[in-house]
């Protein structure tokens, strides 16, 4: 019957159908929409055409610009818990969704029986979000998942998780987002955000925790080349030869030597964190490889463009540098603890930190480029 | 199969509406199927360069310590390492997808925005007349007697990249019909709901619009491949850098976009 009278309606479904995954699903969809923003006038809700693609091991799209910390975030840090991180990236992650975006974080509070009102408490809201990821964690049995339930709802998530394994692939976020209709698109990379930070959260230090800092993150008259520009690292005053060590685990996407940087490594950490450590005076892994947390992976030197032993230290979040001090692993009550209270906004440089001894060498070390 | 007993007047009723509104739609199929092939083509050359971007980083990667160790073997060009950031090579990989993508889409849809029919069951593709190409049959045929660059690997191309098109298309359809049917129906029937709608949505995709965009091509092809009376040799050129860039978009769909029997499972 359809075959003879309705090939017309069909047909026409089918079209507009695709029409309707093209304009959520393609760069040139989002293109379109744009244009048709643009034309009528009116906001526009598309994403960026870049963050249509993956940047590393997982698809990945926080949002352009720096991130939105919170300004506790130096207290959230030093406070991590060891095994919260995931906790506390959700936490900082979730504060910022708008009044209704929140409420299927809630209702995952109330599917664990915790209360929702104290998830906004800046002083019990952490360690509460931390309990709702782990429970949600033990149910969907993955951080991306979790993460997930947090901001679009557990069956969403949930359906999602078993579409993406039925695909024959892991569960990570990327593969789950594709299987969600486009109104979960704006909480989702909240959720790309959450599992960032949480990253970042459970970094660890490439060099010991009392290694001097000769130069911090932001602008700086450059040491070698007299102008002012923006150092998007930290250096470490480190003897020639000091172990290098992974500061998580990854694969190294670069092992490679430059006249700037020096033998230069950088280690993919998935879910949007890279780390670089330049100036090396030997690499100690090819492209390629695998690393873990604490693995040794170069020794430190003075190679490319550097007047002194040091180890650059840079960490990216969405492919932004961020300064590395504000994911340092600290106690509470530290002495770096103050340094980070003064520390830039990502991407922002902030007022000058406090040295925290004075440098081992006679000339601050640079750092090279980036 | 024949009907043995006459339609019921309600079934004449419904059939008489369907025939009422695709008789109205008629007058726009010359907008919307052209934009429907364009559309399919479009989500399943996105779902290729899904597979294929993190791999673009990693050249990318590769590409630029080669550039910087070469570059920086010299005082004068030393200062060129900086031309390109640690952060950089991602927004620079990303772009490559983008521009490969977009070049892929602008090179596999324009034979779609050619496409015209005289009537719903009756696509030009199937007619000596208007398309000076002649029908299917002599389209298949000529593939077969001179296989051009053109002829063989253009439907290919716009066949897998359909195929992955229409996995797209049902995995966005089961999820839009299972999550907001699971409260009111319950988690299994909303579950063979969504499963059996996917499916659906995948046979008509590939039975409207599929097989329309992998013809419309091979026709274009055809016309290309002979326009001017090229020789073997030349004819075997024709095209190919285009070939290029959609050949491994085409493979990769193939390879990572086609989830078919997830729609089992």
């Amino acid at each position: 019957m359809f075959r003879k009278h309705g090939r017309g309606l069909l047909d026409f479904l089918v079209a507009v159908l695709c029409l309707w995954v093209a304009a959520y699903h393609t760069p040139a969809g989002a293109l379109a929409r744009r244009l048709g923003a643009w034309a009528l006038d009116v906001k526009s809700s598309v994403r960026p055409l870049l963050s249509y693609y993956e940047g590393g091991g997982d698809e990945f799209f926080i949002d352009k610009g720096p991130l939105q910390l919170p300004p506790q975030l130096a207290q959230l840090r030093g406070a991590v818990p060891d095994g919260s991180a995931l906790g506390y990236g959700a936490y900082t992650a979730w504060l910022q969704l708008s009044g209704k975006e929140r409420d299927p974080g809630r209702q995952l509070a109330l599917r664990y029986g915790v209360d929702a009102s104290r998830m906004e408490d800046p002083e019990k809201g952490p360690p509460e979000l931390v309990k709702i990821i782990r429970a949600a964690k033990a149910d969907l049995g993955t951080d991306d998942a979790a993460m997930l339930a947090l901001m679009c709802g557990y069956e969403p998530a949930r359906y999602a998780r078993d579409r993406a394994r039925a695909e024959g692939g892991s569960a990570e976020l990327g593969v789950m987002l594709r299987q969600l209709p486009p109104e979960f698109e704006s909480r989702a990379i909240h959720a790309a955000t959450g599992l960032t930070l949480a990253t970042a959260f459970s970094l660890a230090w490439p060099v010991p925790e009392s290694t001097p800092i000769t130069s911090g993150f932001g602008m700086r008259p450059h040491p070698i080349l007299g102008e002012r520009r923006m150092h998007t690292g930290v250096d470490l005053s480190v003897p020639t030869g000091t172990p290098v060590r992974a500061v998580a685990g990854g694969t190294v996407r670069r092992a490679s030597q430059d006249a700037v940087n020096g033998r230069v490594l950088v280690i993919d950490h998935g879910r949007g964190v890279t780390t670089a450590y330049c100036h090396n005076s030997e690499l100690l892994l090819a492209a390629g490889a695998r690393v873990e947390k604490g693995m040794v992976i170069a020794r430190s030197g003075s190679t490319g463009r550097s007047t002194g032993p040091h180890l650059h230290y840079q960490l990216s979040l969405a492919d932004t540098p961020v300064d590395p001090l504000r994911f340092r692993p600290l106690r509470p009550g530290s002495s770096t603890a103050v340094e980070l209270a003064h520390g830039g906004v990502d991407g922002r440089p902030g007022p000058p930190p406090p040295r925290e001894a004075p440098p081992r060498v006679k000339r601050p070390a640079p750092e090279a480029r980036r | 199969m024949p009907r043995s007993t006459p339609p019921s007047p309600a079934e004449r009723q419904f059939e008489g509406l369907v025939t009422a509104i695709s008789r109205k739609l008629a007058g726009f199929r010359w907008v919307f199927m052209p934009l429907g092939l364009v559309a399919l083509i479009a989500v399943g050359v996105h779902a290729a360069a899904d597979v294929v971007d993190d791999r673009i980083l990693w050249l990318v990667d590769h590409a630029d310590a080669l550039f910087d160790s070469l570059v920086g073997r010299f005082q004068a060009t030393a200062s060129w390492v900086d031309l390109v950031g640690l952060e950089q090579r991602v927004k620079i990989a990303r772009s490559v997808a983008l521009v490969w993508e977009l070049a892929a889409d602008i090179i596999l849809c324009w034979p779609a925005l050619g496409y015209r029919e005289r009537d719903a069951r009756k696509p030009v593709i199937f007619e000596t007349s208007l398309s000076g190409a002649g029908g299917f049959r002599q389209l298949l045929r000529r593939l077969k007697a001179r296989p051009t660059t053109m002829r063989v690997f253009r439907p290919l191309a716009v066949g897998l990249v359909a195929l992955a098109g229409g996995c797209a298309v049902a995995r966005m359809v089961q999820g839009a019909v299972y999550l907001p049917t699971r409260g009111a129906l319950g988690d299994g029937p909303a579950g063979l709901l969504g499963r059996a709608c996917a499916l659906a949505a995948l046979a008509a995709v590939l039975y409207t619009l599929g097989w329309r965009a992998t013809l419309r091509t091979l026709q274009d092809a055809d016309v290309m491949s002979d326009d001017g009376h090229p020789s073997a040799a030349e004819a075997l050129w024709r095209g190919l850098p285009g070939t290029l860039v959609v050949i491994p978009l085409a493979f990769a769909a193939l390879a990572g976009a086609t989830p078919l029997l997830s729609f089992f499972r």
